[in-house]
């Protein structure tokens, strides 16, 4: 049965294997030990169980362990110069040359042709065609639809003649038969 | 290549932080197996383990300049491995995942047997190493991490006071404390 000087002599049992104690509580502890038959046996337990933890087998890694490493350490060295590239002053410059480019293009845009801007299902340089395709005053809307009715009309009549050639075509084939 | 083993750890990361590969190659190849022996304690999976010492040398490449002489290599690169460790056990419990090795022994079967890693066999194959990293595998989380720092990697004290920012002190009792609980789960085996 442990009692408290017990517990106060198992806390020293490493210090005690070490030989790091001193000389005081040595003395103590080898007191404790020969008169007390439970702390002993647990110091000489505790004296195999270390040395079974020195006799554990010791592990290798495989073979291919440093390869495969220096193959992985290869690979980041690629990510990392491929990212301080992007992450580089040069890129950087090339960006900010190419945003100032396009703000350029739109503003000379703007500037150039601002109805685009305001209606942008118009084609660029609508105002131009615009212009160029405006009807003459002198014209009403009522002569465009006149204008419009005799291009119908026209068309009819072009219709109406290869429909007769055609019948002109049946009979000649007719005839010869 | 005889020069370079002569050199310190702290040599040898000053070299690659100058740009020298070959000095990072060599602490590969001085830290891998102490680190895989480091984590597959707390992971107890081969495979899971060696991913989790890559990650641990990723780190130190890519943060190569962020290490200052004041702390020793070793330290360094234990406090890196150790943190992704403990992460990773608590992304595992927030997963909830159970591999082989969380089944208790009467649940395990049959043994998986894996050709290329005799080295996972050889753990296994003794009855007391096997209840012993059971044992270890169950203690709370600042105890087996200690037990494996100071009893299986044998670090200093003041190495492991500095991985895990705690006081010498503190240290000290939480070895003797650990190591206390290892023997108390594994007093049967003797009885």
């Amino acid at each position: 049965m442990q009692n408290n000087e017990c517990v106060f002599i198992c806390e020293q049992f490493t210090e005690y294997r070490e030989n790091t104690l001193s000389i005081e509580l040595k003395s103590q502890v080898d007191t404790h030990l020969a008169a007390c038959s439970s702390c002993a046996k647990v110091f000489q337990e505790l004296g195999l169980v270390l040395d079974k933890l020195k006799q554990l087998p010791t592990l290798s890694t495989t073979q291919e362990f440093t390869n495969i490493l220096m193959a992985r350490i290869q690979h980041l060295d690629q990510e990392s110069v491929l990212h301080r590239m992007y992450n580089s002053s040069y890129t950087r410059v090339a960006g900010y040359a190419i945003a100032a480019g396009l703000i350029v293009a739109i503003g000379l845009n703007i500037w150039i042709d601002p109805v685009s801007l305001s209606n942008p299902d118009r084609s660029p340089g609508y105002a131009v065609q615009q212009q160029s395709n405006q009807i003459p005053q002198s014209k009403s809307f009522a002569g465009q639809i006149d204008s419009s009715s005799d291009k119908t009309e026209d068309s009819l009549k072009i219709q109406y003649k290869s429909i007769d050639s055609g019948s002109q075509k049946l009979q000649l084939v007719n005839d010869s038969e | 290549m005889t020069q370079v083993n002569l050199k310190t750890d702290e040599e040898l990361i000053a070299e690659f932080q100058a740009g020298n590969e070959n000095a990072f190659v060599e602490l590969v190849d001085r830290y891998k197996d102490r680190l895989i022996n480091f984590v597959y304690r707390f992971l107890n999976d081969m495979t899971d383990a060696e991913d989790l010492v890559q990650e641990t040398f990723l780190k130190v490449y890519k943060n190569k300049h962020a290490y200052r002489e004041i702390a020793k290599f070793s330290t360094w690169i234990y406090t890196i491995a150790g943190n992704l460790a403990r992460s990773e056990l608590r992304k595992r419990k927030r997963r909830k995942t159970y591999t082989m090795s969380d089944l208790s022994y009467a649940d395990n079967e049959f043994t998986p047997v894996d050709t290329d890693k005799d080295t996972e066999g050889i753990v296994f194959n003794s009855y007391a190493g096997e209840e012993i990293l059971k044992a270890i595998k169950n203690l709370a989380e600042p105890f087996k991490t200690i037990i494996i720092l100071r009893d299986i990697q044998e670090l200093s004290y003041e190495d492991i006071s500095t991985i895990l920012d705690i006081p010498m002190g503190t240290v000290k009792s939480r070895v003797n404390r650990a190591r206390l609980k290892l023997q108390e789960t594994l007093s049967y085996l003797r009885e």
